[in-house]
């Protein structure tokens, strides 16, 4: 089954049976049952890069950060990931650039110099994420000073320290001003390009002879279908900020799994007059540069929604697919009734986001299906949008609640309304007959409060460690009272 | 001088490049084998047969340890020895390690654990205080500190009020998580490297457990990645577990928790529960107080009876209480044996009696700064706590005047009153709150240290003390002394690795008090040194012809330079020439200086003594807002002020300052330690246990040193400064308390510790408290 995949493959595909990256300017080559190791895992042991430090092994704590960068970019587009929740096989294509490529006790660079002076760093564990987070962000944005304290606390919000209470580390941050030296002054980002192009459609297909596992990294959407035809158990990878937890963890053995970070097609973003469409393997990070204006309300949302590394690596269509019904995007599309398209060899086919969801994570998803792309209607400016994200912590955190509520009022008067809650039941609710109820009704205190207490009842949510059910109740109700107070006071600024 | 500068921490450039080596970073030997354990499945029960044999057969498996193969003791414990150092018999804990196994790769020891079977018969657990209480499970005595008749006073008072407080524990999430690693050496020695607050119990633990002489052992500790106090006690498991393995396959072994056993099997900072009454007059000043304190202290007794005792000691906070009654009970529970945490049952007494202060005000329907200024302990130093020591030197009566003009408390509380119920959205406190810390180990024999100087020819000098380095800045602050004490400059003095090689019967780096004892034995060191190269100068600077005749009191040490001050010019000499010279005249040029701090004892039993050398203190105020409809809350300003006297190092004080703030500001909002029915702690990794992240710190952080030169009694006039900021995190609990007032005095008492976001949505949601009735605009 497997060679049949593999031999299948080489009539019409150029393959390779090995990973192609850099590590701080030097090429590696990676094959075999190596290329399921965690990046982290194989700077610690395999190169002893040692100062990408392991804390939590679930991409929660940036300990591990570590800059990359697409090869065949024109340019060099350095951004911060966790390394201990991403596989090697991943990073086919990268440049690596770990605390020990950024700069070293003979040439610091102005970030380390920086922490340095400004007391940046304490027990010294989290120093190294930190200072591949701030050079990301400088890599990304140029220039420190034009970040202000709240920027960098978002550009941060990755990164857990424990005894500076980070005042010392923003500190730092403000002092780097135009000091900072770009990476791509240290790595010829251009002969690696050149060196790599050659290589870069090929498809990578690792088998471990002694296990069975195997690795496919294909460069087309035709050819993904194709191996998810023949071999549905395949499990698919795009950003692995689950699937890469659960592994660490010993929830998940990976055996056949497929990289879909290399399929153009799945990377396709497109902002339309009326409809926003975006492919599944779209980086939650390239989703809000371009979103950033016409679905601004989802800006709270976003930045409590994993990390800048989260976000760099995770994809929409991760999000959707995943499941979960604490899923931070997916209340939002549900009440844009937004539309997945569904591909595979016999074609495609489109299920609005509503009708995708069967139970606790199941999906309308056939065997041989791929989710290609998703389509999200632009919010109308009729209409009132409001997003709730309520977590432990503000930043990097798991939601406890989370709710969609967009609202057409005119008079006074409920013209439209749609509710998605998550956090309360096995998926993302729609709260359809309460939707109904309020048609028509009046914009009043009582309105809203009755329609709250009705859902409330009308959900039987879990306690769990982010939550007891009566929590849950009163943070139900109590975002219908929060829409009513934001509506009026909206209507009053426009007075 | 170095003193008083804020070089970077002697660390700071490996930190920044991930060259500074952690445990785990070492590189690993041929023949090492990684270490991990099997834990019990159960909270309670008893374990009824081990079957290692799978286990023991599997390739790969060097070794399966259990209690049968322990060489010497088989239990141990700082205070009293009660915790196995595997399990036998009884089950106390989820995770109590049972077996250890030792195998050549991870993934031939994690096949291993799943091969182990143990037969287990669970028993009811005890899962908290009150059942605890309940069926009257224990650890040590009931202790009881007095002054005056409380009783009386609180029955006499015109206000009286009770209640019943409850304070959460916290995990300290050192980053770097528990590991060990032993290296087998001749003749049955063992050199063990931990991630350790006290090489020195590393040493006799391991030496108990592998039942030969302390000589055998050393332990070694380099730094560590954050330990918080969760490193003092609990390091030696994993240390014991490494060394077994090693003595028994004479292989080196390291044992690297993972961040989720760690936080699932060690111990934590006690949660309490106090149920007090107090009296009080018109304007609030306590007339007596009484109140009996119950401490989780989990399976064994770890620390708990000293972190009990330090909660006794700081229930006072800075007030004071003529007649006060304060009972002190560690309760057994089937959870890890909790241990030290920063502030070391200390925070816990703070916010008890913030909590108090903040109800007698909202009783009283005064301003809680009102309160708390009528309460403090005067100026005069004429006052004494109910342990009978005499508060001197207390500039809190300045600060907190000084703190709220800064920070505008007055007009920023008037504001936020004036709002009243106007923002749909949400709701506002602001509290300042008031520290005093007693430094010094409560345990007077801790009270050492001892410190080894060795000055090289060139001048160079290497220090070793017993204080560790867990990101504090201990070996910077040392560094500096040392360097002034010899009059050179701070690059020429190192701070070694921390070994029981060269520091003999140290005490734990606790307690704030590194600095003081370690810094005091170091410059007790170098005086001696100091004392041996003014003789030898002294004699060299004579001069006839001059008119210099030998005079020691001349001699002078200063930037790299010693001199005769009579004739700097002419008699100038390098330091590292000078000790070139020593050298050849046969100079001793290493000294081991020790210190024990003078004046401080503690009569437990009766509860009376000067346990303190001195207070560190300080205070600061902190505005939240919270969102009425979730009860999320942000730190809108938070303003700090602290008296640590003459600091070492101002910039790496202020770090100790407001990471302990942030710390504490953690452990009082989103730090919410959840178990399950079964006593299994599910909050047990950075996803679940939420310590404060970058946007959780306040908008407005400002942080001010006090002036202050008075504490003669430390080194160099300097305070201890480790643990007290952190306890100025209950400025933002006491400020959620103020907010919820406004709805209710109902919701406000109702406030437990930490105020989560549900936590405060469930007192926002109390049916007594009002509900929101702002009406469309």
């Amino acid at each position: 089954m497997l060679k049949t995949i593999g031999n299948k493959g080489l009539e019409e595909h150029a393959t390779r049976d090995h990973v192609l990256f850099y590590l701080n300017g030097q090429p590696i080559r990676v094959q075999g049952a190596d290329a399921f190791l965690s990046l982290s895992s194989f700077l610690r042991r395999h190169r002893r890069l040692t100062g990408t430090k392991i804390v939590c092994e679930e991409g929660d704590c940036g300990a591990c950060s570590v800059l990359v960068s697409k090869l065949s970019a024109e340019q060099p587009d350095y951004r911060v990931v966790n390394s201990c929740i991403l596989f090697l096989f991943q990073l086919e294509g990268q440049h690596v650039v770990t605390v020990e490529g950024i700069g070293n006790p003979k040439d610091l660079n102005a970030v380390q110099q920086a922490m340095i002076d400004c007391h940046g760093s304490q027990c010294g564990f989290c120093t190294p994420g930190f200072v591949a987070a701030i050079s990301a962000s400088l890599e990304k944005h140029g220039c420190a000073s034009v970040l202000t304290k709240r920027a960098w606390k978002q550009e941060l919000s990755g990164n857990l320290c424990r005894c500076t209470g980070y005042e010392s580390i923003l500190d730092a941050c403000a002092s780097v001003g135009d000091r900072y030296a770009p990476l791509a002054a240290r790595y010829d980002h251009s002969s690696q390009r050149q060196a790599y192009l050659a290589r870069a459609s090929e498809e990578v297909v690792i088998e471990c002879l002694e296990d069975g596992r195997t690795i496919h990294s294909p460069t087309s959407l035709a050819r993904a279908c194709e191996l998810k035809n023949l071999q549905p158990d395949i499990r698919l990878v795009a950003g692995a900020t689950d699937i890469g937890v659960q592994t660490n963890k010993g929830r998940f053995t990976p055996v056949h799994l497929m990289d879909l970070s290399r399929v153009a097609e799945l990377r396709e973003l497109r902002l339309g007059q009326e409809v926003i469409e975006v492919g599944a393997g779209v980086t939650w990070t390239e989703f809000w540069q371009v979103t950033q204006e016409c679905l601004s309300q989802f800006e709270d949302v976003l930045y409590a929604f994993g990390s800048p590394q989260i976000r760099n690596a995770g994809t929409v269509g991760g999000n959707i697919a995943n499941a979960s019904p604490i899923a931070d995007s997916l209340p939002l599309f549900h009440v844009l009734d937004a539309e997945l398209e569904l591909v595979s060899i016999r074609g495609s086919r489109i299920v609005n986001m509503n009708d995708f969801y069967l139970g606790y994570k199941q999906l309308d998803l056939r065997p041989d299906e791929l989710i290609a792309k998703v389509r999200i209607p632009r919010p109308s400016p009729d209409y009132h949008l409001a997003l709730t994200k309520v977590s432990r912590r503000k930043d990097m955190d798991i939601s406890t609640f989370t709710a969609a509520m967009y609202v057409h009022v005119e008079e006074r008067q409920i013209v439209d309304i749609r509710i998605a809650l998550g956090g309360v039941g096995p998926v993302i609710l729609r709260m359809r007959e309460i939707e109904r109820s309020l048609l028509g009704e009046a914009w009043l205190h009582e309105t809203l409060l009755a329609a709250g207490e009705e859902a409330a009842r009308s959900v039987s949510p879990l306690t769990d460690v982010r939550g007891s059910a009566d929590y849950r109740r009163q943070l139900v109700k109590n975002a219908f009272l929060k829409l009513y107070y934001q509506l009026i006071a909206g209507q009053a600024q426009e007075a | 001088m170095s003193v008083g500068k804020s070089i970077a921490h002697d660390s700071a450039i490996g930190h920044v490049t991930g060259k500074a080596d952690y445990l785990d970073d070492l590189p690993r030997w041929e023949n090492e084998l990684v270490v991990g354990t099997v834990g019990s499945p159960v909270a309670s029960g008893v374990l009824e047969a081990i079957d290692i044999r799978e286990a023991s057969e599997l390739p790969g498996v060097a070794v399966v340890l259990t209690h049968a193969d322990i060489p010497g003791h088989k239990t141990i414990g700082p205070i009293i020895c009660d915790e196995p150092v595997l399990a036998f018999n009884e089950l106390t804990y989820i995770g109590q390690p049972v077996v250890v196994i030792a195998a050549k790769d991870n993934d031939t020891l994690r096949q291993a654990m799943k091969l182990v079977k143990l037969t287990v018969r669970e028993t009811p657990a005890i899962l908290s205080i009150e059942e605890a209480i309940e069926a009257r499970r224990f650890i040590g005595p009931a202790r009881t500190i007095r002054q005056g008749n409380a009783s009386e006073a609180i029955d006499s008072a015109p206000h009286r009020l009770a209640g019943c407080s409850h304070v959460g524990g916290q995990e300290q999430f050192y980053f770097e998580s528990q590991v060990a690693l032993a290296v087998p050496g001749d003749d049955g020695q063992m050199t063990v490297h931990s991630s350790t607050q006290n090489t020195t119990e590393i040493q006799f633990v391991v030496a108990e457990v592998l039942g030969v002489g302390s000589h055998k052992v050393v332990a070694v500790c380099k730094r560590m990645g954050g330990a918080f106090g969760g490193k003092e006690t609990q390091a030696a498991l994993p240390a014991a577990f490494v060394a077994m393995v090693a003595n028994r396959t004479g292989q080196p072994a390291r044992i690297v928790y993972s961040k989720d056993d760690d936080m699932q099997i060690t111990g934590k900072r006690h949660a309490y529960r106090a149920d007090w009454e107090i009296g009080y007059d018109d304007r609030g000043v306590i007339q007596g107080l009484r109140v009996q304190l119950h401490s989780n202290g989990g399976a064994s007794a770890d620390l708990s009876t000293s972190v009990m005792e330090r909660t006794m000691l700081h229930m006072d906070n800075a007030y004071h209480l003529p007649h006060a009654e304060i009972h002190g009970q560690v309760c057994f529970t089937n959870y890890p044996p909790n241990t030290a945490f920063r502030g070391f049952g200390g925070p816990q007494a703070i916010a008890i009696i913030e909590s108090i202060i903040e109800e007698i005000a909202i009783d009283l329907g005064l301003d809680s700064y009102e309160v708390r200024s009528r309460n403090l302990y005067s100026a005069n130093g004429d006052q004494q706590t109910p342990y009978g020591q005499i508060v001197k030197r207390n500039h809190l009566p300045e600060i907190m005047p000084m703190l709220a003009a800064s920070s505008k408390y007055v007009q920023r509380r008037a504001a936020i009153a004036g709002q009243g119920s106007g923002d749909p959205f949400h709701l506002r406190g602001i509290s300042m709150v008031p520290v005093k810390f007693g430094i010094s180990f409560t345990s007077k024999f801790l009270n050492q240290a001892n410190a080894l100087v060795n000055v090289y020819q060139d001048g160079t000098v290497q220090v070793s003390t017993g204080g560790t380095e867990m990101g504090q800045g201990l070996n910077t602050k040392i560094r500096q002394i040392v360097a002034d004490e010899l009059g050179v400059s701070w690059q020429n003095v190192i701070v070694m690795p921390t070994s029981t090689e060269k520091n003999n019967n140290t005490s734990p780096t606790a307690a704030s008090a590194g600095t003081d004892l370690n810094g005091a034995a170091a410059a007790d060191a170098c005086r001696q040194i100091r004392e041996r190269l003014t003789e030898f100068a002294a004699r060299r600077f004579t001069s006839l012809e001059a008119g210099r005749c030998e005079s020691p009191d001349n001699v002078c040490f200063e930037a790299g330079w010693v001199f005769d001050d009579r004739n700097p010019d002419a008699t100038r000499i390098a330091f590292g020439e000078l000790t070139k010279m020593a050298r050849l005249d046969r100079v001793d040029l290493g000294a081991r200086g020790f210190y024990k701090t003078p004046g401080v004892d503690f009569n437990r039993e009766t509860g009376k003594g000067s346990p303190f050398l001195y207070y560190t203190q300080g205070a600061a105020v902190a505005e939240v807002r919270i969102d009425r409809f979730t009860g999320e809350i942000q730190i809108v300003q938070l303003d700090l002020l602290m008296d640590i006297g003459e600091s070492i190092n101002p910039g790496i004080d202020l770090g100790q300052i407001r990471g302990g703030f942030v710390q504490g500001m953690g452990w009082c909002t989103t730090e919410a330690l959840v178990y399950d029915s079964r006593g299994k702690l599910l909050s047990h990794s950075p996803t679940t246990y939420k310590i404060p992240g970058i946007g959780d710190i306040p908008d407005v952080f400002n942080c001010e040193l006090f002036e202050n030169s008075d504490n003669v009694l430390a080194i160099r006039r300097s305070k201890a400064v480790g643990e007290p900021p952190l306890l100025l995190g209950v400025c933002v609990w006491t400020a959620v308390k103020h907010a919820l007032s406004q709805l209710s005095p109902e919701a406000a008492r109702s406030l437990r510790l930490p105020a989560t976001s549900e936590e405060i949505l469930r007192c926002i949601e109390l049916p007594t408290t009002n509900k929101l009735r702002v009406e469309a605009v």
